[in-house]
């Protein structure tokens, strides 16, 4: 793919919204801007698919309210995967056939973490063994089935507070349950072309990842990690930094598998403890000082393997001795 | 001892050179071939499957051009094909018992989000216990969400329905997805005569689809779907649907009377009525099994007894004024059907429902009996002789200790 | 753009049983007021009925989830002997239906709710009108009737600073609600307060009692009857809908004066056409069907201190400043202050909605607490 379609100046972004302004998400919404610059970066030729979910229901609930200037079609929670294959496939039949002009269409479903990770899991995986050029996934993990309220999903880390992990005189953790990563998961498919995790951070990483998904031709996907103010109880404005931290303290790695080749973005050098992090969000507010440094040693223990991965080039599993 | 030469006496008329003996599984597939389909999507339940596997067969030849995609489940199948229609391809898809079931979120967000999708439904007994035996139940179970439904009565007619399904579906009046339910493996299964489609013969009956509003770049930024807030617009969306339903009638009805003019076939667009000219009594059901239905009222009649059947060619949309206009001089009516519908008033099933609400205007409205032959058993015409003769006693004035029987029932039916 | 034009009369007709009801609606800052509103509706609801009323209380549900920052409407319903009806979902803001308007912070009174509505559609002429706020009674009438009255008003303004007596604003509004509207007194609240085991709590209402400040209201509109002749939307041609006749709609809907217009200006079902199918913008255009004007702050820009870095345009969630000239859409803009946060020369600054643009500055803002992490659902 050529360099020349990334972007590396800030001030050299197209300017046109594809996802535009006017629409009722949270202030501080950080899968809002996650769309918007997915959306700047994939260009007029695209269409979105998008499941049920906070980018669904916020984007919309009134009338006369699309906020999409490309076409868009809602799809079931657990059909990302599978309306997107649908999308791709008649796309590329009806040009085979000559009913359509050839051109480059992309395909992007802009999918929720309880929509990828649970309920829609199996179609994903239908979805990343297929090969359709210009397929790509998107999963926005706000750590939470977000729009009914916040309720864990198996995104959700360890120790966060949520209505169905709340914390309580008996139950002192929250949720207990430790964070599946989608990426992994993706990269475990043979035929997948390009997988990468991503944040809001740093500027321009996640536009450019789009635009390497999308032209790797083949299956895609890339996993961002999105704060969400009001299930993480954070300040509205501290969306941007709060993606920030997540990769300063390692708690979110950023690394890409291209065409079999895995290469970590970042190493946080020195590794901020953990609670720079935390102590922003309400929903662990409940936890302690050793309830942070366990989360500290669970991030530290996991490094390791993300090195050696990076060392070796390809993905070594989990926790491996 | 060689092998014998056979030597031909006399030579095969022309006609014959035009018949396959085909199962419904691959004539329907050829009708899928003939109709030009871009995108199916498949999943593999018994016993409809063989339909997916002709058309693989014949996409791997190179017989016709489409996308075939293995869905890991039925719901991503059925999203498959609803996602690929609303950008523009004519789709295919199909399922049977409790896979449709699975499904069945994307069932409704197709009819509800008018996407004309077609596809074909082998009616199975549902789970749980697994049985590969015919019920109808699957595909009624979708029967309030705004498909259409057609019921064949044999491989031909099964060939025809999903041909004209398209050209229904896809009309500007209607827009709406098409079931076409076969019964089964009677259908799927059993190797008939059938002349099959041919596409010289059906381009014009068949125009190219062609969707008012594609999501797809061309059409500009069109958004499908948008959730909505009810004080707004929530009825006026559904009303959409309704007037679909509503409009379909005129639409099969034209469409039939084409589909005569280019293939020779003429059929009855709504009901299929024999023999109710003067019926005093009458039998009325959908599906293959009005062959034998049929053969039994033939038989009756020679002994005497005025009777007739209906078979209903489309469940949807209700045939109301043709139905009601077949049996408007019958005394007693038995409904015979393939499904259950427990706790239900009289616990009939959902066939009943329908005829009885559609006749209840009716001056005077015909007694009604109803049959119904669960568990996937096989009737036969000792059963329909069975429901004849009690349908022909209530007729005479003699009451019906009850509403619903199940004559292939072992032990007391009560 | 040759799309024909005709007037429809605004919808005011629809909830006339209702009227005969008390409705007493809040208005806050979602989510950091969640807490705080439930704990205010319930309160009230175990007042009334202590007091032998039958009391209902909700979130007004079609919003929910409720999102961070937008609008939150709760609403307490009492009748006598008991409610004969339900409404959960459907109270549009629309014919005389709110006796006492409570609002959390004073930004609502130069907003637009959830709904697009002005804050006085559907009050009764007679409302009381609830404020947390530092402003004087004469402040919010001024900014009242500048921003959100469309029918004559014979009311009562009440205005209390909560901060001062309480972290949670719910029990001082709960006294200021007493002292303005006759319907519910302090005892009962007190008693309410008792059954719910929050004894502790009787001094904030007791304090917001007397610390809100009452005043009478007369205020007569006199362009009432322009405002009730109704909105002008596409003429039904027999023809369901393209791109143009779409945003004709979106336009007329959002341009109407008040809710009872904006309600009005949707089509019938025969404009629509089949499969659901609505239009976004063409691109480079802005959603107009969906504007943000309940912000409680807003960033300014001190251009002198800009370096034209685009952090701010990059960062906003809402796409609201335009990339190419730093400039602020106000229209879209939420107050979230990420444009603050990432302007590395800090010349971006949030001040408060109602200081910015009408220079009265109110000590009284939202504030989010880790502990009430009380979402809704």
């Amino acid at each position: 793919m050529s360099e020349t379609l990334l972007f590396n100046n800030i001030k050299k972004i197209p300017p046109e919204d594809y996802y535009t302004a006017g629409h009722r998400t949270c202030a501080g919404c950080g899968p809002a801007l996650a769309y918007r610059l997915v959306a700047k970066a994939a260009g007029p030729n695209t269409i979105f698919i998008g499941p049920t979910g906070c980018m669904y229901v916020a984007n919309a609930h009134q009338f006369l309210t699309s906020p999409y200037a490309v076409p868009w079609y809602h799809t079931q929670l657990g059909g990302g995967g599978a309306a997107a294959i649908g999308t791709a496939a008649a796309l590329k039949a009806l040009m085979d056939k000559g009913k359509r002009k050839m051109e480059d269409v992309n395909v992007i479903v802009f999918g929720g973490d309880g929509a990828m990770a649970d309920i829609g899991l199996s179609g994903l995986s239908m979805g990343l063994s297929y090969n359709y050029k210009r397929l790509l996934y998107i999963v926005y993990d706000n750590e939470s089935y977000a729009n009914t309220g916040i309720q864990a999903s198996s995104t959700t880390p360890w120790g966060a507070t949520t209505t169905f992990t709340p914390e309580g005189r008996v139950n002192r953790i929250g949720n207990e349950r430790l964070k599946k990563n989608m990426a992994l998961i993706a990269a475990a498919h043979p035929g997948v072309k390009y997988v990468a995790t991503a944040t809001l951070h740093p500027p321009l990483d996640l536009m450019n990842k789009v635009v390497k998904g999308l032209n790797a031709g083949g299956p895609s996907l890339v996993h961002v990690l999105l704060p969400c103010p009001k299930g993480w109880f954070s300040e509205p404005s501290d969306t941007v930094q709060l993606g920030k931290l997540a990769v300063e303290t390692g708690m979110w790695a950023l690394w890409e598998y291209s065409d079999g080749n895995f290469k970590l973005n970042y190493k946080p050098n020195p590794r901020k403890h953990v609670k720079e992090y935390l102590k922003l969000q309400g929903r662990f507010s409940h936890l302690d000082p050793e309830d942070f440094d366990k989360i500290d040693k669970m991030v530290e223990e996991e490094w390791p393997y993300w090195e050696e991965s990076n060392k070796r080039g390809k993905i070594v599993l989990p926790y491996e001795k | 001892m060689c092998a014998q030469k056979v030597e031909l006496v006399k030579s095969i008329p022309k006609e014959k050179y035009n018949v396959k003996i085909w199962n419904g599984a691959r004539a329907i597939a050829e009708a899928v071939k003939v109709a030009d389909v871009d995108v199916i999507s498949a999943y593999p339940i018994r016993p409809y499957t063989g339909i997916m596997n002709s058309l693989a067969q014949m996409l791997a030849n190179g017989e016709f051009k489409a996308e075939i995609v293995i869905a890991d489940s039925e719901h991503s199948q059925f999203e498959i094909v609803k996602h690929a229609s609303a950008t523009g391809a004519r789709t295919f898809v199909g399922s049977s018992g409790v896979g449709l079931l699975y499904a069945f979120e994307s069932v409704t967000a197709t009819s509800l989000g008018s996407v004309p999708v077609v596809g074909v439904i082998g009616t199975r007994a549902l789970d749980d216990p697994g049985n590969f035996g015919m019920e109808w139940t699957d595909v009624l179970t979708t029967r309030d969400l705004g498909w259409l439904i057609s019921w064949p009565r044999d491989v031909q007619e099964a060939t025809d329905m999903t041909l004209v399904a398209y050209r229904v579906a896809e009309d500007h009046r209607v827009l709406q997805p098409h079931f076409i339910a076969v019964d089964g493996a009677a259908i799927t299964h059993v190797s008939m005569p059938v002349i099959p489609p041919s596409k010289e013969d059906l381009s014009e009956f068949l125009p190219p689809y062609d969707l008012p509003y594609k999501v797809d770049p061309e059409d500009g930024p069109v958004s499908k779907g948008m959730h909505i807030a009810p004080s707004l617009i929530g009825p006026e969306e559904r009303k959409v649907i309704d007037v679909a339903l509503k409009r379909s009638k005129e639409v099969i009805k034209e469409a039939w009377k084409d589909f005569e003019k280019y293939t020779g076939r003429r059929y009855s667009p709504f009901i299929e009525a024999k023999n109710m000219d003067d019926a005093e009594i009458a039998l009325v059901g959908m599906g293959a099994y009005m062959k034998d239905i049929e053969l039994v009222a033939d038989m009756l009649r020679k002994e005497g007894i005025k009777i007739g059947t209906v078979r209903l060619r489309y469940l949807r949309p209700f045939p109301n004024e043709e139905l009601v206009a077949s049996l408007k001089n019958v005394k007693a009516a038995g409904i015979m059907e393939f499904d259950f519908s427990f706790g239900s008033p009289n616990g009939t099933g959902s066939l009943y429902h329908e005829v009885a609400t559609s006749l209840y205007d009716m001056d005077n409205r015909p007694k009604l009996l109803d049959f119904l032959f669960l568990g996937g058993r096989e009737p036969t015409t000792e059963h329909f002789k069975k429901a004849a003769e009690k349908v022909h006693e209530l007729a005479k004035g003699k009451a019906a200790e009850k509403k619903a029987y199940w004559l292939t029932l072992r032990g007391e039916d009560i | 753009m040759g799309i024909k034009m005709k007037k429809v009369p605004p919808i005011n007709e629809r909830y006339k049983e209702y009227e005969k009801l008390d409705w007493v609606v809040s208005h806050g800052v979602g989510v950091d007021h969640t807490a705080d509103m439930t704990t205010f509706a319930s309160v009230l609801a175990q007042a009334g009925y202590l007091k032998d009323i039958d009391s209902y209380y909700y979130m007004r549900y079609d919003d929910s989830p409720e999102r961070n920052y937008l609008p939150m409407i709760f609403y307490n319903v009492f009748g006598n002997p008991k409610i004969p009806v339900l409404l959960h979902e459907e109270v549009e803001p629309i014919g005389n239906l709110f006796n006492t308007i409570v609002a959390f912070t004073s930004s609502v009174l130069i907003q637009k709710t959830s709904q697009r509505a002005l804050l006085f559609d559907g009050a009764k002429p007679d409302a009381v009108l609830v404020v947390n706020t530092s402003l004087t009674p004469d402040e919010v009438l001024k900014l009242v009737k500048k921003y959100n009255l469309s029918k004559s008003w014979y009311g009562k303004i009440v205005t209390v600073r909560t901060s001062l007596i309480d972290r949670s604003p719910s029990f001082p509004l709960l006294g200021a609600l007493a002292k303005g509207w006759e319907k519910i007194d302090i005892g009962s609240i007190y008693d309410a307060l008792d059954l719910l085991g929050k004894e502790n709590k009787k001094e904030s209402v007791k304090k917001g009692f007397e610390n809100a400040t009452v005043k009478d209201v007369e205020v007569e509109i006199q362009n009432e009857k322009e405002v009730d002749e109704g909105i002008e939307i596409p003429e039904f041609n027999g023809k369901s809908w393209t791109p143009d006749i779409y945003y004709a709609y979106q336009k007329a809907a959002s341009s109407a004066k008040n809710y009872s217009q904006r309600i009005a200006a949707m089509p019938r079902w025969e404009v629509l056409s089949s499969g659901l199918i609505e239009f976004g913008p063409k691109p480079g255009n802005k959603n107009i069907g969906f504007t943000t004007p309940w912000k409680f702050k807003r960033p300014i820009l001190n251009r002198e201190k800009c370096i034209d870095c685009k952090l701010c345009t990059y960062y906003c969630p809402n796409g609201a400043i335009d990339f190419t000239k730093i400039d602020f859409d106000y229209e879209y803009c939420t107050g979230c202050g990420i444009c603050e946060k990432v302007c590395p020369t800090k010349a971006i600054e949030l001040k408060g909605e109602v200081e910015s643009v009408e220079g009265l500055k109110d000590e009284e803002v939202p504030v989010k607490r880790f502990e009430s992490r009380e979402y809704g659902f």
